[in-house]
């Protein structure tokens, strides 16, 4: 990318936007923005200008943060901001933990390489703040101590939990050998376990650069002529950037036309949920978009098994029946049914079922579901008030993207402080995410939403147009902004 | 104007409720009605209004189970606005109740076709407390 490319492609922004009759600047000064950073969270120029306000807190105690990724590394530094003497120990084993997750959609398209994401949490590690490079295994909230993989035994007076999740492939059967995984690392097994004849995932930086060479392979299969079966997935649990699974889609289908393939392949979502979005609006927006593209569709089917040897991927597929009158509830019941569907695939790109890592669920500190239980509001833990929790870990609806992550840090930070200095938790998150949702090489749609399943865009723009600038800012504003605006504890 | 209700009775031992197949009806004041229209498209409310007046109450020691020492109760129906769910709920229920109660308990799966069992046992956990505050103990 050089500046001539920029400047091209800024003015293709302005010309997007003068057929909405504003200009940037307009369009900017409407939706209160004052910078890119506010790009992903909406924030009005007025609370951008309170939220960079440091007044430093005297408030004393010893702070652990298990996890260095984004939210984890972000909150760190942002509490060094906000602390005259932070006492901050952050508990991350992998180097390449602040790497840039949301754009492993765009490796796995061919859109950026491996080394476009990578990035180094020492890089990111803020002045002052102790890194213990081994894994916290162990935790013992009633005594303030957690131990690591390396028996070293850490105290605490505050606990922020900032794990992130574990990708389960190993409850897929036939995938076993995959284990479970993180997004960073070399996830050699994982790599190993999927193999090299047409399964992908991109939830992991190595597999979003494998997800792109059998994207080619297949691709050249369908240009070759063969009629090739495309599937993509969508598990049945939470999931982080649940448009993630769709995107990759959009991104296979863009690259089929390009090649002037797309005739001769065929490309199926197999959700386990009964909509595209949770929110209607976003739904029927998306709905429109898999009928232009020609993708085809089935329900409530979710992946359990894959045939590596036959090439069949087979799901669970549930539907409901009407049951019995039932005279005390004046309601007909409702049965749930399922049964196995096997489906052959030349292509498949696997959406993991994901949990909470083992040694949180299995810790006093998780839920019956694994998850940290935390006030949805303050994100303080509901058992223990000097633990909070953020980011993929935590137990909030719909938190699980770099959007709410970038919202939920604020609120983590603020409510520490306050607790630390013996006053009442005013900062709330109020269920703010946000998922530039890729449609093609070249649009996205900027589906912004919270708590009220409602859309909640930033701009005064249809939020469920396609829109060439949004693409823009996908592509070059987002990254910049998290990792040196959002990781330095600002944006 | 007259309020028509029905009620269950809880049986603690084997924390489970039975219909009373009764219709009850009872007379209101000008007031009473005033704070029934006011309440009538609010089911709690109106529920824990009718269970908290005193008219009600004593209705309900006097008239309906007027021997009955330490009975627990709650109420099923009010002039047709029904809490039947509170006390019958199970995993085989109509969709329409499992929309009440993930409303009623704020319940969100990011998966948005949800498993019944799972929503299932988070609603029955919350109704585990709640139906404790919708019974009626006679005393």
């Amino acid at each position: 990318m050089d500046h001539k490319y920029i400047a091209k492609m800024l003015s293709k922004m302005d010309e997007d936007l003068s057929k909405q009759g504003m200009s940037r600047r307009d369009a900017m000064k409407m939706a209160g923005i004052t910078s890119v950073g506010m790009f992903m969270g909406g924030v009005t120029s007025a609370s951008a200008d309170d939220e960079n306000k440091t007044v430093k807190s005297n408030a004393k105690g010893k702070i652990v943060i298990v996890g260095g990724g984004l939210a984890g590394m972000s909150t760190a530094a942002r509490l060094t901001l906000n602390l005259s003497n932070p006492d901050i120990t952050v508990i991350e084993p992998e180097e390449l933990s602040v790497s840039y997750q949301p754009g492993q959609t765009l490796v796995g398209g061919g859109i950026w390489d491996e080394s476009d994401i990578a990035y180094k949490r020492d890089d990111f590690t803020p002045d002052g703040v102790k890194v213990i490079k081994e894994k916290a295994i162990l935790f013992n909230p009633q005594e303030n101590k957690l131990t690591t993989d390396k028996g070293t035994v850490v105290s605490y007076d505050y606990l922020i939990l900032a794990t992130g999740l574990h990708l389960d492939f190993e409850r897929i059967r036939g995938l076993e050998e995959a284990g479970r995984a993180m997004s960073a690392g070399d996830n050699e097994r994982l790599l190993k376990g999927l193999g090299d004849d047409g399964i992908c995932s991109i939830y992991t930086a190595k597999g979003a650069t494998k997800t792109w060479e059998q994207m080619q392979k297949y691709i050249a299969q369908a240009k070759s002529g063969k009629k090739t079966q495309f599937l993509f997935t969508h598990p049945n649990t939470p999931v982080k950037c649940g448009g993630a699974p769709k995107k990759i889609m959009y991104l296979t289908n863009a690259r089929l036309k390009e090649a002037g393939a797309r005739e001769n392949a065929d490309l199926t979502f197999y959700p386990n949920g009964g909509a595209m979005f949770g929110v209607p609006e976003y739904h029927d927006a998306i709905l429109g978009q898999f009928k232009r593209e020609d993708f085809k569709w089935h329900y409530r089917h979710n992946l359990i098994e894959v045939d590596k040897e036959k090439k069949i991927a087979v799901f669970d597929a549930k539907w409901q029946e009407k049951g019995p009158w039932d005279p005390v509830l004046k309601d007909f019941e409702v049965i749930p049914k399922h049964e196995k569907v096997r489906v052959p695939y030349d292509f498949l790109h696997i959406t993991p079922p994901q949990l909470a890592p083992r040694e949180i669920a299995e810790s006093d500190l998780g839920s019956s579901k694994g998850w940290v239980p935390v006030n949805k509001e303050t994100l303080q833990h509901i058992r223990y008030e000097n633990v909070f929790s953020l980011g993929d870990v935590a137990q909030v609806p719909m938190g699980k993207t770099g959007g709410s992550a970038r919202k939920q840090y604020k609120v983590v930070v603020n409510n520490l402080i306050a607790l630390m200095n013996g006053k009442a938790l005013e900062a709330k998150y109020a269920g703010y995410t946000v998922c530039p949702l890729i449609t093609d090489i070249g649009t996205v749609m900027l589906a912004e939403f919270d708590w009220t399943v409602k859309p909640t865009p930033s701009f005064p723009l249809d939020p469920t147009v396609e829109r060439w600038m949004w693409w823009l800012m996908k592509i070059y504003l987002l990254k910049p902004m998290t990792v040196y605006g959002m990781l330095s504890g600002r944006a | 104007m007259q309020i028509k209700f029905e009620l269950v009775t809880y049986n603690e031992e084997l924390d489970s409720f039975e219909l009373d197949e009764t219709i009850y009806q009872v007379e209101i004041d000008e007031d009473e009605e005033e704070t029934y229209n006011l309440l009538k498209d609010s089911d709690l409310h109106l529920y824990n209004w009718l269970k908290e007046s005193d008219f009600f109450t004593k209705y309900i020691k006097e008239e309906v189970y007027p021997d009955s020492e330490n009975k627990k109760i709650a109420i099923s129906d009010i002039n047709g606005i029904s809490f039947r769910r509170f006390y019958f709920f199970k995993v085989t229920s109509g969709d329409s109740h499992y929309e009440y109660f993930k409303k009623l308990y704020n319940i969100h799966e990011e998966s948005d076709w949800q498993d019944r069992e799972d929503v299932g046992e988070e609603i029955l956990q919350h109704l585990s407390t709640k139906r404790q505050e919708l019974i009626l103990n006679l005393g």
